[in-house]
């Protein structure tokens, strides 16, 4: 049956085992691991706490983020400072999150799956607070380990990261004052640290590196306190994400309310946005046997050629160039390959920026 | 990218400019300035208002334990994401999703709240006989009452009295809980005289009234009570992602992982051959003619 026959396969494809594998008896059975949260009959405990008692103590949602993620009982600083972040982190009008809620509105979903669509807005570049935070940790380390200063560090993390849309520091904030303002309050508060004193050095890197006038913007101020009071990248990411969630299930509400629900084939493209290629006959089955030619490279230079062609095909995927991580001494021996042009990691990327930039060049 | 909005939309939620972004008429960062807080805000969000002060208590005591519930459909989707290692926003995402018909159905309990006490109110009968009725329809249809019941909390969710007590604590009661309560009461005695076991109030039964108490239409409670929870997915997301392992298969864990070949139980179709392209027309037409695949279709 087809290539079953062939020496080159791992094993047997004929003789190979029919039915499901038996329980593994030497091993303990699955269980929920977890380090977060249990619960029993009578009880839901997090991090330790009874979850009800912590509510009839007269903590709330704020203090449970908290416990969450950090296993501790915030000081009242951090809960006001919490607060003022989601109080300004909740909505942000017509942007990502809000248009994802949407358009799933308008396919007559339940709110629920609007509300997790906008969540995933959140990426590299909206709402990058993983990447920034990653970033300022990266170079953050610089100082710790390799004895720079806070303004050396931030100079080379500007140097190295200027066009990043992860920066933390961008033109989008120069005539609201909200950015500036959670800092101070920050500040008051005593909860602002090494992360927004690094925050405020690459805003200065940044002002003397930029042509155009830049600032601390809402991704940095956000970012920068929630690391100061020891929210990871990651967990940052998160609740961000899930506070505008609160504000996308509003806009699905809305669009529910006063807009019509949009049915399969409804929506039209002009074609005067069309820039593909020329409309042209579809060949007929039998031509395409005189015409089709698969699209394999015998050598690196043919697939390099090919390679260029097919990254002016716009839509295909073939313009993104990720870079995974590798070994740091994978390219070091031989000609260095040109340097990709973004960085995905698969659990804490830094950023992946320039991909746009790339596409933009394109 | 531009800073024009992407969708050309009216809307009379918030608008944003480059000195500000206005919600309901108010200036977030005068909202945070001012020290109010986020539970305020969810008032202003879908409420236009900001909240007396017992009922921002209550909403803050709700969003508190809606929060964290360890191993339900929602966490146990995002450890299932996460476990392929994508972005942790996907993860929290498919929590989020994950609230539908069974596991917080807080839209439908709103809405069967409000149909029946509008029901009562045209009738010109009490909330405590619609109530009655309201059972009486439900369990002789052979349906849920919504509101009722946790399968995992056999003798009723830790949370849910409490809220109910508290509801009434910060003088809050009115309408909502009065049919709640009663709604409780006639299907508590339906079930007696039934000699069935007792099944308690949940949390939508009891955080779903309050949220209704407190001003939310059925489908912004919804949100409120689910979204809080895509917090603690990300928490249990990135307890997976940080110090589990990804694929959840590893035969190196000491434990049977999560994804575990073993944790498969087939209850299909026998072990078949794949029939060869010759012979595959007249195999699968006997196949359709005999139907006897229509008992596995799904």
């Amino acid at each position: 049956m087809g290539t079953l026959n062939d020496s080159r396969l791992p094993y047997n494809y004929h003789t190979r085992e029919w039915g499901t594998v038996p329980p593994d008896k030497k091993r303990a059975g699955f269980q929920w691991v977890s380090e977060v949260a249990y619960k029993n009959v009578h009880r839901i405990v997090s991090r330790g706490y009874d979850t009800t008692e912590l509510v009839e103590a007269g903590y709330g949602l704020l203090d449970m983020i908290f416990i969450d993620f950090q296993a501790r009982i915030p000081t009242l600083e951090e809960v006001q400072m919490l607060n003022y972040i989601m109080v300004m982190g909740l909505e942000d009008g017509l942007s990502g999150p809000a248009v994802m809620a949407r358009v799933v509105a308008q396919g007559k979903n339940l709110l629920t799956q609007a509300a997790g669509a906008s969540i995933l807005a959140y990426g590299h570049a909206f709402g990058a607070f993983s990447a920034f935070g990653n970033m300022m940790n990266k170079y953050l380390d610089k100082v710790a380990k390799d004895g720079m200063s806070t303004a050396q560090a931030a100079e080379l993390l500007v140097r190295e990261n200027l066009k990043d849309e992860a920066l933390g520091v961008s033109d989008l904030m120069l005539k609201d004052p909200s950015a500036k303002n959670m800092i101070a309050r920050a500040e008051k508060l005593g909860v602002s640290g090494k992360y927004t004193d690094m925050l405020k050095a690459v805003a200065a890197a940044a002002q003397k590196a930029s042509s155009t006038p830049v600032d601390v913007d809402m991704l940095g101020a956000t970012g920068a306190i929630m690391l100061d009071m020891d929210f990871s990248p990651e967990a940052t990411w998160a609740v961000m994400a899930v506070c505008r969630a609160f504000a996308s299930g509003s806009h699905y509400c809305e669009e529910n309310e006063r807009e019509s629900y949009q049915r399969l084939g409804e929506v039209l493209t002009p074609k005067e946005w069309y820039d593909g290629p020329a409309d042209r006959p579809v060949p007929s089955l039998e031509e395409r046997a005189k015409t089709a030619k698969p699209t394999r490279c015998l050598t690196p230079e043919e697939w390099k050629k090919a390679f260029d062609e097919k990254q002016k095909m716009v839509g295909t995927g073939w313009a993104i160039v990720e870079e995974i991580e590798v070994p740091k001494t994978a390219f070091k021996k031989g000609k260095d390959v040109k340097k990709s042009s973004s960085k995905i990691e698969s659990i804490a990327p830094e950023s992946c920026s320039k991909t746009s930039e790339q596409m933009k060049a394109k | 990218m531009g800073r024009e909005a992407l969708l050309q939309r009216k809307t009379a939620i918030s608008y944003k400019t480059e000195e500000k972004t206005v919600v309901r008429g108010y200036d977030l960062n005068e909202l945070a300035e001012a020290g109010y807080s986020f539970i305020d805000a969810m008032f202003v969000l879908y409420q236009n208002r900001l909240p007396a002060e017992n009922e921002e208590k209550m909403l803050n005591y709700e969003m508190g334990e809606f929060m964290e519930h360890s191993m339900s459909p929602s966490a146990a989707s995002a450890n299932a994401v996460i476990s392929g290692r994508p972005y942790l926003p996907a993860a929290v995402a498919a929590s989020v999703m994950t609230f539908g018909g069974a596991h917080g159905p807080g839209a439908a309990h709103g809405y069967m709240l409000n149909k029946y006490i509008e029901q009562a109110r045209v009738e010109g009968i009490t909330l405590d006989e619609m109530a009655k009725r309201l059972v009486d329809e439900h369990l002789d249809a052979g349906m849920a009452v919504m509101g009722m019941g946790q399968p995992q909390h056999t003798d009723g969710d830790p949370r849910a009295e409490p809220t109910h007590l508290k509801h009434e604590e910060l003088g809050l009661s009115g309408v909502y809980l009065e049919f709640q309560r009663s709604i409780e009461k006639h299907f508590h005695a339906r079930r007696k005289k039934e000699g069935r076991k007792y099944v308690a109030v949940n949390m939508i039964g009891a955080g779903n009234t309050a949220l209704a108490e407190l001003g939310f239409s059925p489908n912004a409670a919804w949100c409120i009570g689910c979204v809080c929870r895509g917090m603690s997915c990300a928490a249990h997301a990135l307890f997976n992602m940080r110090k589990g392992r990804a694929w959840a298969a590893s035969k190196g864990e000491a434990m049977v992982q999560m994804l575990d070949l073993t944790m498969i139980k087939y209850v299909g179709p026998a072990d078949r051959e794949v029939p060869s392209q010759e012979e595959r027309q007249e195999y699968a037409k006997k196949q359709k003619a005999e139907g006897e695949y229509k008992q596995w279709v799904l």
